[in-house]
């Protein structure tokens, strides 16, 4: 066992203390808590790369892919709770993925936070966040694994809400805490169901964790109500944890709102790694939802049913982000589609497929919401991309970085990470043998994808600037309470400072080079995760299959792009009132999908006015009720206790008055005994001298 | 015991020697030098003195190793005339530093001007002390003890200024000459039943012997000399006017260093000589013999020394009712007859003995400086004197039993060795007896620190003055409280060991 794998523990120990010990720093020490998580956090990155570099020279096989480290928690009883720590390829590669975007985001955030007064809480919730995240990933059982996920949730809480006077900010952090809590509950009831029935949470314990092949066996032979497997069942309450946490349809409601947290939360947290700690969390049990893929026969019906929430999430969403106009927003439900592309390739094509996308992904989503704060930070805290437009002039780094991330979302061919990683998932679905629509949902999703980010970029790079003039915007300032740059009080657009574009540059960089580490030709990272050699081969780039996958997406990336181009970067849109361009085709669609298929509107007049309805009937209840009861109660105690007091007062404190009275008269009286006359004194001794003599002596005869 | 040389003897009794000439010295260095020196200087050097001969005795007792042959089996020589082993040696280099605490506390009064008598007399009384412990032969027994109570009575006199010094002495003269006769009674009766008078050889003659009346005669005039000395009721009524009437320092002296001489003594020749007549002190149970005895003279003396204590408005006067009620429980020691015993009564009775004399030294402070001793003169001490206070909170606590104080562990071990000794736990129901009237103790106690930290002065609230030597000497006794609280294993540790090799004998 190495170094690394046995001090895995380390690695989310290091921001846990910058974490505490920024709790404890006062406000005013603003240098010293940026530069303690930053530190903090590229140790961690050290470390996660030399875990990395560990899991590369590793003898490859099947049996030692997981390196674990287990121990004793707590004893109840008979029962010992277990918990441990494993270094695995998946483990490795998200750890390097998490460590150097929080990395790079911290660095972001000095520059974008600069201004805050609350700089220092800032960074204490970020190295806290980042500490869950990675114990998240390190962890070897499903407990620590949720605990650490429940540490993840309360970091973004604290951060969506971090600018707390928003009420806006405020309801969203609320809503994507309760949100996700629904999943988590189900989650929570996957977790104990697993637990009852294996009896272990670990994942891997040389042979005996519940994702090893023994115990699996055991588990996937069990049904339970209506012939399903047990293994399914737990499956589908564990991946109601990841639907809450990245943002599935139904409960995709809450991402969107998030993204009134400050624009470095939005990337790390509802972008880069927390929402696709569903996606990891999908893979880490994967075993679970298809046996198959550890050798052991059993239903993957749980996958299917993965795959298809995964790919209307990914159309779904996909929909809603053409007729959005907050730049933010139609990121955060980018997001949400690719999420869904992940999930559909976890189920299509097993856990490289999704993983390559998740990492992908990682990174130019990172890139973009970087890239989008930017742009917000140069235009004076404005979000609304028709309020924006030429900005290219400004801001030309940002643009070129935005661009980047812009065409590896939308999967342009050859050079960019998110054509590899998309093309694999759909090349995976074109192979899959339940059914054909999820390839022709995610070829539209494509499609979509790749419309509504040149739509953006056209709105906010290219055309003339539609934002307000000088003089309104102060005017503006002077009403609102907001606190904006005073140090930019020029109208312009400008460039961010440098420590906001080198992380995008570098950002921008792995978002090209990435894609070549996943390519058909040269598989090294599926290859990685199975522990196995890749192989470099061109030859598969011409297989049959593959070529006409890659050439369709080619295709459809190429007619999304144009179409954008064609609708929105022709014919410059002249100024921020004017109507989409789609709405003056189909108000109707457009109004729907700018309402977001009213899914809000539906919860609000269902499952919240039901809550408000049965919170109202309880609060009755308990009035009336409960009270009612309550009272009757507590008055019959208060006369008890008057009586108590009463017996108290007269019965016990006088007799103990009493008893303290005898006890001095008979002290009194015992030292009338010492009346100072000697004779006194010698005569007790002769008659204590009798006494004594006569009562042993009386003892004798009696016994 | 025959092979040993007179030059070996003279070794072994170096101790007692050089503190006898220590008080040789003193008496002579303060008639002859120091007569017309201030008192100041004349105590100060009496008692650098008596302390440099204290000190060597106690050097002598730590670093010399006791004989050879006595290492695993003790030493008894001249028919018990003189005992040696590393139990007994605890016990005197105890009763040294009490002397010199005593010395210590006595350095700041002004009661005589004979200084050299009053710090000879207190040597000499260390040294019929030292004798009694180690002695196991019922003669030797007696002329130690009379050694002891000589020199106590004439300190107990030694304020010719006060005559209630003077009659304090004289009860305590006359009672005690009445109860030495008895134990004198006592004593021969035991020997003309055994025809020996070392411990041992009354031991085999007497163990295995019927109980009769005369041995009970004898038992019970032994155990009223002891208990005399020791003050358990019904023998005690010479404390409170002793304590009262006699100058602090001596009364401190009689609680603590006489005490713990005594009860060592008492305990060896009970559970040695006596050993097969110890009877039964179960409740319902009681067939004679000593146990029953001591059981009903502890019942008495906690009974009557709590409840009497409560209503004294004088603090020597309460101190000396609460010396009769920790008679009481430390007499659970000698009745739990076991070596537990034994160490749980020593621990107790040493750490009784240093917070008492820790607070005879604060009540002697403040007897000097208000003029008397009674619990109303204590008032605002907090205020006027806090390390006094504090001191006087930690001397108070620990006699009260509060922990983590020395008294709360003593109390505890010998609680303990009590309920585990005899059969069926036969000594419950005195130790239910103990803890209930521990309970009361503790009102007696808080009055005073009542006064010290709750009632303001009345007038004269300034600060009180102290010298610093006497600061040192009791924030050192608070502290030592503290510590054998806190540690008790460092004294008892000891003990548990020395007593098991003691008993190899």
């Amino acid at each position: 066992m190495t170094w690394i794998a046995e001090h895995l523990w380390l690695i989310p120990i290091l921001p846990l203390a910058a974490a505490g010990i920024t709790a404890l720093t006062k406000q005013a020490y603003r240098r010293f808590a940026s530069s303690l998580a930053i530190w903090a956090m590229f140790g961690a990155l050290v470390l996660s790369c030399m875990a990395f570099v560990s899991t590369l020279g590793r003898p490859t096989s099947a049996a030692n892919l997981h390196e674990v480290h287990n121990f004793d928690w707590f004893q109840i009883g008979e029962t010992t709770l277990r918990l441990g720590w494993v270094l695995d390829p998946l483990t490795a590669i998200m750890l390097v993925m998490v460590s150097f975007v929080s990395l790079l985001i911290f660095i972001y955030s000095v520059g974008y936070m600069a201004h805050d007064e609350n700089y220092t809480r800032f960074f204490c919730f970020l190295s806290l966040f980042a500490a869950a995240m990675l114990g998240l990933i390190i962890s070897n059982n499903l407990l620590l694994l949720f605990i650490c996920w429940e540490l993840v949730g309360l970091a973004s809480y604290l951060l969506i809400g971090f600018w707390y006077h928003k009420p806006s900010a405020v309801a969203a952090a609320k809503k994507a805490f309760i949100t996700t809590r629904i999943g988590d509950v189900v989650f929570f009831l996957g977790i104990l169901w697993l637990y009852s029935q294996a009896g272990t949470l670990l994942f891997y314990d040389h042979g005996n964790g519940c994702l090893e092949k023994s115990l699996l066996t055991e588990l996937v032979g069990r049904t339970t109500v209506g012939g399903m497997a047990v293994t399914t069942g737990i499956g589908l309450l564990i991946f109601c944890g990841a639907i809450g946490k990245s943002g599935q349809v139904p409960l995709h409601v809450w991402l969107p709102d998030a993204m009134e947290g400050p624009t470095p939360v939005s990337a790390l947290i509802h972008a880069a790694t927390m929402v696709a700690a569903g996606v990891f969390l999908m893979a880490r049990v994967f075993p679970i939802l298809d046996p198959n893929s550890i050798g052991v026969t059993g239903s993957a019906a749980a996958l299917t049913v993965v795959t298809w929430v995964g790919v209307i999430t990914a159309v779904f969403a996909a929909c809603i982000a053409v007729a959005q106009t907050d730049i933010k927003r139609i990121l955060a439900y980018s997001t949400v589609s690719q999420l869904g592309f992940m999930m559909m390739g976890l189920g299509v094509g097993g856990v490289a497929v999704g993983m390559f996308h998740l990492i992908t992904h990682a990174f130019f989503k990172a890139l973009l919401f970087l890239g989008a704060g930017s742009v917000i930070h140069g235009c004076h805290e404005e979000q609304d991309v028709r309020r924006m437009g030429g900005l290219r002039k400004w801001m030309p780094v940002t643009f070129a970085t935005y661009a980047i991330g812009m065409m590896a979302l939308s999967g342009v061919p050859i050079f960019f990470s998110g054509f590899w990683s998309k093309d694999e998932i759909l090349h995976a679905a074109h192979g899959w043998h339940v059914s054909h629509a999820p390839f022709y949902l995610g070829i539209f999703g494509a499609l979509l994808t790749a419309f509504y980010m040149t739509r953006q970029v056209c709105y906010v790079f290219f055309g003339k600037y539609r934002g307000e003039s000088h003089e309104q915007r102060s005017a503006l300032q002077e009403k609102s309470e907001l606190v904006t740059h005073s140090a930019h009080s020029a109208s312009d657009p400008h460039e961010s400072p440098r420590v906001m574009i080198w992380p995008l540059i570098i950002l921008a960089t792995f978002a090209v080079v990435l894609g070549f580490i996943g390519t058909p030709a040269w598989p090294w990272f599926q290859n990685y995760l199975m522990g196995k050699k890749a192989v470099l081969n061109f030859g598969e780039l011409v297989q049959p299959d593959v070529v006409s996958v890659l050439l369709m997406s080619t295709a459809v990336v190429i007619v999304g792009i144009g179409l954008g181009g064609w609708l929105y970067g022709l014919k410059s849109v002249n100024s921020a009132d004017e109507l989409d361009v789609l709405e003056r085709v189909r108000p109707d669609i457009y109004i729907l999908l700018k309402n977001k298929f009213y899914v809000n509107e539906f919860y609000e007049a269902t499952i919240i006015r039901f809550n408000a309805w049965w919170a109202e009937f309880c609060d009755t209840l308990d009035y009336w009720v409960w009270n009612g009861i309550v009272l009757a109660i507590s008055y019959s105690i208060l006369g008890l206790s008057w009586v108590n007091r009463i017996f108290d007062e007269n019965v016990i404190n006088l007799g103990f008055d009493e008893g303290c009275r005898e006890l001095r008269q008979g002290g009194r009286l015992l030292s009338l005994l010492q009346n100072g006359r000697v004779q006194n004194y010698l005569r007790i001794i002769g008659i204590a001298l009798v006494v004594l003599i006569l009562a042993l002596i009386w003892g004798c005869r009696a016994s | 015991m025959s092979g040993i040389s007179y030059s070996e003897i003279l070794k072994l009794v170096a101790p007692e020697m050089l503190v006898s000439l220590a008080a040789l010295a003193v008496l002579a260095i303060d008639l002859l030098v120091m007569r017309e020196a201030p008192q100041r200087y004349r105590f100060w050097t009496g008692a650098a003195f008596a302390g440099l001969g204290c000190g060597l005795a106690i050097a002598w007792l730590l670093a010399m190793n006791p004989p050879p042959h006595s290492m695993s089996a003790g030493l008894s020589l001249l028919q018990g005339t003189y005992a040696d082993d590393v139990l007994v040696r605890l016990v005197k280099v105890a009763l040294l530093v009490m002397t010199l605490f005593t010395l210590a506390i006595s350095m700041e009064s002004n009661f005589t001007d004979h200084i050299g008598e009053y710090l000879a007399l207190i040597l000499l009384a260390t040294v019929g002390m030292m004798f009694l412990v180690s002695s196991e032969n019922l003669l030797m027994v007696f002329i130690s003890l009379e050694l002891t109570s000589l020199s106590l009575y004439i300190l107990t006199a030694f304020n010719k200024r006060n005559v209630e010094s003077a009659e304090a002495a004289l009860k305590y003269f006359l009672f005690g000459g009445m109860s030495a006769a008895f134990t004198l009674f006592g004593l021969s009766l035991v020997y003309g039943l055994a025809g020996s008078i070392q411990f041992s050889e009354i031991y085999s003659k007497l163990h295995a012997a019927k109980i009769d009346t005369l041995l009970l005669a004898a038992i019970v005039m032994t155990v009223i000399g002891f208990g005399f000395k020791i003050a358990a009721v019904p023998f005690h009524l010479w404390a409170p006017d002793a304590y009262q009437g006699a100058p602090t320092p001596s009364a401190a002296f009689i609680a603590s260093g006489s005490k713990v001489a005594s009860f060592f003594i008492f305990a060896k020749l009970m559970m040695q000589a006596f050993a097969g007549a110890e009877g039964n002190g179960a409740w319902r149970h009681f067939t004679p013999g000593w146990l029953p005895v001591v059981a009903t003279v502890a019942a008495c003396s906690m009974l009557l020394g709590n409840l009497a204590a409560i209503v004294q408005g004088n603090v020597k006067r309460l101190l000396a009712y609460s010396a009769i009620a920790h008679a009481g429980y430390a007499l659970l020691g000698l009745l739990s007859n076991s070596q537990q015993g034994m160490s749980s009564l020593i621990y107790y009775i040493v750490t009784y003995g240093l917070t008492v004399l820790g607070a005879f030294g604060v009540v002697a402070i403040v007897e000097e400086r208000t003029g008397d001793a009674s619990i109303s003169s204590f008032a605002g001490l907090g205020r006027r004197q806090p390390l006094l206070g504090l001191c006087m909170m930690v001397f108070m606590l620990s006699l009260a039993g509060i922990p983590p104080l020395a008294g709360f562990f003593g109390k505890f071990y010998l609680f303990t060795a009590a309920i585990g000794a005899g059969k069926d736990m036969g000594m419950l129901w005195l130790v239910i007896f103990a803890i209930a009237m521990s309970a009361v103790s503790l009102y007696y106690y808080l009055q005073v620190l009542k006064q010290i930290y709750v009632v303001p002065a009345v007038e004269d609230s300034r600060p009180i003055v102290v010298p610093v030597s006497s600061r040192i000497i009791l924030s050192l006794l608070a502290l030592v409280v503290v510590v054998l609280g806190c540690a008790p294993e460092l004294l008892l540790g000891r003990l548990i060991t020395a007593i098991k090799l003691a008993s190899h004998q």
